[in-house]
């Protein structure tokens, strides 16, 4: 956003003292009378300055399919404001905050039906992929839907699941095949359900796109437009709050279905260099993932060929070549502004879900071994 | 069974991982870092300080209150013991009577957990306390040595490689604030300030002679972890 703000004496120990941030009152003067005269430009902060992290893991167990959809896989959202993200942030459930921001994601995704249910299903009525996305809330600076929603999706398409086979003799035994053997396959994402959000303000018709913190403590309403690039509208949300004549409504998803195009290209592109990345790092080495539990005794009942020694490879393997006498270290300072890019940090933060994939083997594994147990979806096994 | 030299990734044993630390990266937070040792990675928070304390804490003094998260899952035993062990670290590092009847909280977040975690979260945590300006006595190390099977020591396990060890030590050492102290000055009990444990966390079997190995081969290597960690914040400020 353009404004730049009186920003609160945040150095100094006394203002910290104040444990509710409420903004002063010259704060909220300030922001209501420049936009009154339009001083803030709608223009979209393409990377929004605050950050999550996302990880998808654990949810990929073969649990049984719901009753009434016997063909489709599962998806759950799990939304979890951390602590560290806002000095009002409890510890504990998720508040109505946390909720309705993960039923909003949710329903852009489930509702658009962007992501391709069907393909994963394994055994039709009995064994379908159940997908968990976590999110972790680090950091807010305003927006948190519009950013948990571009999350969620770049973590949708980077995302590898296991391939499985059916074999046995009458075709119902199922083999999952470690990441080495056969090389993961990516979700089948039909398009991308992107958030926009608007804020609106008791001042003159006043809107604003992409709030930030401050002024969302300051707005009066707010309206959530999920659309997708080709214009279709996917979620429209506005929960109370000022009223809006309708011809401000329309210029926003106007609005909104322009700045969609944008981002989807921006998440393409991150999520295309990320993926160059991971592709050349498993050319570099030759075995993928790690295995910290997996043991070579946890076999399937099934034929499976292909190496069973996990080996573990560090991803530093090549780069470090140093004694203990010179500890390479890059220190690196980012500095609070907003040049904060997401791409890095959502490459730093996702990569770890190649980890995960030999974790969760160990789950599937228990899965389909237990499969007469019928095991929950949702239940974490904890790695000891 | 692993032989002196031949670890997985191709270090010896001496050789702890590649480092990588960066501050100041949350916006609301007071202070922030991360602290990354090859595959292990955590994030640190400090919100602080905070009027008033927590019920049962000591008014007089200001309180820390530490906050662990974990990548998935629920919080459970192993999780509180973590914030335990580090609250009672941080609290020895603070000076606590500067702000008394405040709260500072420390949040650390697992991102990924690659063997010696505790370690890197209390790296972490120091590191975001330097960023948020909590008035501190001394910084702190801490490192993992873990004794093999055939009784060597190996500094800084992966995960597998501590499953792998017969057994374990998370210590934790000061850093003291200057790098050129004249001889004798910080001298406690005539011992160099840097030669005392503040935490010491062991897991598994070792011989005595192991731990106080370990001992040595730890703080060496958090000397040389010191400097660099003592750079560096100077070289930022």
């Amino acid at each position: 956003p353009s404004i730049t703000l009186i920003s609160a004496p945040e150095a100094s120990m006394d203002s910290r003292l104040a444990n509710t941030w409420r903004p002063t009152v010259n704060e909220k003067k300030f922001i209501e009378t420049a936009l009154a005269s339009n001083l803030r430009i709608d223009d979209y902060n393409r990377k929004p300055i605050e950050y999550r992290q996302l990880t998808i893991n654990f949810g990929r167990q073969l649990v049984q399919p719901y009753r009434e959809r016997p063909n489709e896989g599962t998806m759950s959202i799990f939304t979890e404001f951390s602590p560290m993200a806002d000095p009002s942030f409890e510890l504990g459930s998720p508040g109505e905050a946390a909720i309705e921001l993960g039923r909003m994601i949710d329903r852009g995704l489930r509702g658009s039906r962007a992501v391709d249910m069907e393909s994963l299903c394994v055994l039709a009525g009995k064994l379908v992929w159940a997908i968990r996305i976590d999110l972790h809330i680090l950091d807010n600076g305003g927006n948190l839907i519009d950013a948990a929603n571009v999350a969620a999706l770049a973590a949708l398409l980077t995302f590898r699941r296991p391939e499985c086979s059916l074999g046995g003799e009458n075709g119902q035994e199922v083999v999952v095949h470690p990441p080495e053997v056969k090389d993961p396959l990516p979700l089948i994402v039909h398009h991308l359900p992107i958030a926009v959000t608007f804020g609106f303000f008791s001042t003159e018709n006043t809107m604003v796109l992409d709030p930030t913190h401050s002024e969302e403590a300051v707005m009066a309403g707010r309206m959530t437009v999920t659309v997708n690039a080709s214009g279709g509208i996917c979620a429209i949300q506005k929960a109370g709050g000022v009223g809006v004549p309708q011809r401000e409504i329309m210029r926003c998803l106007r609005l909104a279905s322009q700045r969609a195009g944008l981002i989807t290209k921006t998440i393409k592109d991150a999520v295309e260099v990320f993926n160059k990345e991971r592709a050349s790092r498993k050319i570099k080495r030759h075995s993928t993932s790690v295995a910290a539990t997996v043991s070579v005794e946890d076999g399937i009942t099934s034929l499976r060929e292909g190496p069973h020694r996990q080996e573990k490879s560090n991803s530093n393997a090549e780069q470090t070549s140093e004694d203990s006498d010179s500890d390479v270290v890059t220190m690196q300072e980012k500095l609070s502004s907003e040049d904060v890019k997401p791409p890095t940090l959502l490459t730093d933060l996702a990569e770890p879900e190649e980890q995960q994939t030999s974790r969760v083997k160990k789950t599937t594994k228990d899965a389909v071994k237990s499969k007469k147990a019928r095991t929950r979806g949702e239940r974490r096994r904890a790695p000891t | 069974m692993m032989m002196e030299t031949d670890r997985k990734d191709g270090r010896t044993p001496n050789q702890p991982r590649m480092l990588s630390c960066s501050r100041n990266i949350l916006h609301r937070a007071h202070g922030s870092a991360s602290w990354s040792r090859g595959e292990t990675k955590v994030l640190a928070a400090v919100y602080g300080p905070k009027a008033g304390t927590k019920k049962n804490e000591d008014p007089e003094k200001a309180c820390i209150e530490v906050i662990w998260k974990p990548k998935t899952g629920q919080i459970g035993k192993a999780e509180k013991e973590c914030e335990m062990i580090m609250k009672k670290t941080i609290q020895s590092i603070c000076l606590l009577t500067v702000n008394p009847n405040t709260t500072t909280s420390v949040v650390v977040q697992v991102v990924n957990d690659d063997g010696a975690l505790l370690p890197c979260a209390i790296n972490a945590a120091c590191a975001a306390l330097v960023d948020a300006g909590i008035p501190m006595k001394h910084l702190a190390v801490a490192i993992c040595c873990c004794v093999a099977e055939e009784g060597s020591v190996v500094l800084d396990p992966t995960k597998l490689e501590e499953q792998q060890m017969r057994g374990f030590a998370y210590l934790v050492f000061p850093n003291s604030a200057l790098s050129a102290l004249p001889k004798g000055s910080s001298l406690v009990d005539g011992e160099p300030l840097e030669h005392g444990i503040i935490t010491s966390v062991t897991h598994g079997v070792m011989s005595v002679d192991e731990y106080l190995r370990c001992v040595g081969r730890g703080r060496a290597a958090c000397a040389k972890l010191s400097d660099v960690l003592r750079r560096s914040l100077q070289k930022s400020e």
